[in-house]
């Protein structure tokens, strides 16, 4: 129990030691901060003006959101930069560190190599968290959104899972790049498919049948519904029970594996001698 | 006894990885294997200043890397600080310090003292043991006045301390060093040479086995030395060993060196 305290607390340490390093160096380019924050406004402007060409005629389609298009679509672009940026977070890192040759510096210290992966991504994290605090504020401030019946609860619990999730696939697809430098399947494929079946612009009934079927086995569908019932009809954990199992069974079982994978592809490198290569 | 350092017919083969756009390589040719570290059997004592030199590719980063766990062997096994580098991973990065010559390793857009925290914080120092070390590491180094600056910003002299620095930041008892001149000007491999002679190896008592192509600065560092050539130890012992084994009287190290490795 003591060990286990222990190595929490030396995570925690040293977690928080990445999540530094990562601001110090974001805060040194602090115009791109800027210049994607506008970036973000552009985006939300876009769809607003989006929602009001089309009007009154998705909201056939929106009735179980008893919503419009626009806070639907929202709720949708605001989260799917968490998803993207969720899923190609690590594998982004990984080349970067490889290509710096820090990734060899960190990989001499005593530090475990899972500690190193899960804190790296960590930053980005917060980082898109900030970026969709703001999309909502300014949907509610600006552009009458109207969430005030939000759960706070259910609304963290999905998003907690829905980063673990989706930064499993995300470590996978770092072990592609950490073996084969380049090409990285994963990401590239599940963001596109992530974003087209996962209802980010549009409900998946829309979708024909067999897409529909699809769109089933992929955690964003479940996330993104869960997180507008949350969020515009206020429901509440026990509402969305069913949802949060399936986003939990996803995270049981990739978490794990991503770490298993990413270790064998470590050796793997270690063995091939291209540990440090790019 | 137990070593620093202990290598048993430690080897590593690579094998190239395969061409892809050409089929016919793909399918048909055998792939050679290239023998970075062939048989490599070593011991090297407690507080030892030792040197490895050898042509380019001769295996000397191969050994090293393969030492710091970074690539594992393909046969043999060696002890680091008495512990497996097959099966005690972690309880040889702790007792080691890797230090090279390149300046890549370091975060360019933040200062010397930022990158130092965050290297000490994940080698497990707390922040105050972080704070204290780094002042007492950098007053050794001599570069306590210029830790403020971005990485980007400082000579090769100043990266090459701050590398140093690093590998000592765990306090290891072994440092591996992968020519730690190289690009120097002669004043400031002056005093990196002096710092790793009289203040690691004389006064603190760490192991340090250093890389380097100068001859002239292996003679002078060095305890003992080895020549490695072609994945293998040609020879290894004092200098006077080393000359000795020629049966030639009044030969020099570059006679040595020649020797062992022009065929």
């Amino acid at each position: 129990m003591i060990r286990f305290v222990k190595s929490i607390q030396s995570f925690t340490i040293k977690a928080g030691a990445f999540i530094k390093r990562d601001f110090l160096i974001e805060a040194s380019y602090s115009l791109a901060f800027i210049l994607e924050f506008f970036g973000v406004l552009a985006t939300i402007l876009t769809f607003y003006f989006i929602a009001k060409f089309i009007g009154k005629g998705a909201n056939l389609y929106l009735q179980d959101y008893g919503t419009e298009y626009f806070p639907f679509v929202l709720i949708g672009i605001a989260f799917k930069d968490y998803f993207t940026s969720a899923l190609e977070n690590y594998s982004k890192i990984i080349r970067i560190e490889q290509m710096t040759g820090t990734l060899e510096a960190m990989f001499v210290t005593p530090t475990k190599i899972s500690t190193i992966i899960l804190s790296m991504g960590l930053w980005n994290i917060i980082r898109t968290s900030v970026f969709i605090l703001v999309y909502l504020l300014i949907g509610i401030f600006f552009l009458g959104i109207d969430l005030t019946n939000m759960n706070f609860w259910a609304t963290s619990i999905i998003l907690i899972l829905t980063v673990v999730s989706f930064s499993s696939v995300s470590i996978i697809s770092a072990s592609f790049v950490m073996v084969f430098k380049r090409g990285d399947p994963i990401s590239f494929a599940t963001g596109k498919l992530f974003v087209f079946l996962g209802g980010v612009f549009f409900p998946i009934t829309i979708l024909p049948q067999g897409l529909q079927t699809i769109s089933h086995f992929l955690p964003i569908t479940y996330a993104l519904r869960a997180m507008r019932y949350a969020l515009l009809q206020g429901y509440s954990v026990k509402m969305l029970t069913s949802d949060i199992i399936v986003l939990l069974i996803f995270s049981l079982v990739l978490l794990p594996l991503s770490i298993f994978i990413f270790n064998y592809a470590v050796k793997k490198a270690k063995n091939d001698g291209t540990l440090t290569y790019y | 006894m137990i070593y620093a350092i202990e290598t048993v017919n430690l080897t590593k083969e690579f094998i190239p990885s395969k061409n892809l756009i050409n089929l016919h390589s793909l399918f048909f040719q055998k792939r050679n294997s290239i023998l970075a570290v062939d048989n490599v059997n070593l011991q090297i004592g407690s507080g030892e200043l030792f040197g490895l030199v050898g042509p380019n590719g001769a295996g000397k980063t191969t050994l090293i890397k393969m030492l710091s766990c970074l690539i594992l062997p393909t046969r043999g096994t060696a002890k680091v600080a008495g512990y497996s580098i097959l099966e005690d991973e972690e309880k040889v990065e702790s007792s080691i310090g890797l230090i090279t010559s390149n300046e890549r390793g370091f975060y360019w857009r933040l200062t010397g003292r930022q990158n130092l925290h965050f290297f000490a914080t994940i080698y497990g120092l707390s922040p105050m043991q972080a704070k204290k070390k780094i002042k007492e590491l950098s007053i050794i180094l001599e570069i306590e006045d210029q830790l403020d600056k971005r990485f980007q910003e400082y000579s090769t002299g100043i990266k090459q301390r701050l590398s140093i620095v690093r590998g000592l930041l765990g306090d290891p008892p072994i440092l591996f060093m992968d020519e730690p001149t190289m690009s120097l000007d002669p004043i400031s491999s002056r005093s990196i040479k002096m710092i790793i002679k009289k203040k690691l190896v004389r006064e603190q008592g760490k192991t340090v086995i250093f890389i380097t192509q100068l001859l002239s600065e292996a003679d002078e560092l060095s305890d003992r030395l080895a020549i490695m050539d072609r994945g293998r130890i040609k020879v290894c012992g004092s200098l006077d060993v080393l000359k000795n084994s020629l049966g030639i009287p009044e030969v020099t190290i570059e006679d040595v060196f020649n020797y062992y490795t022009i065929d």
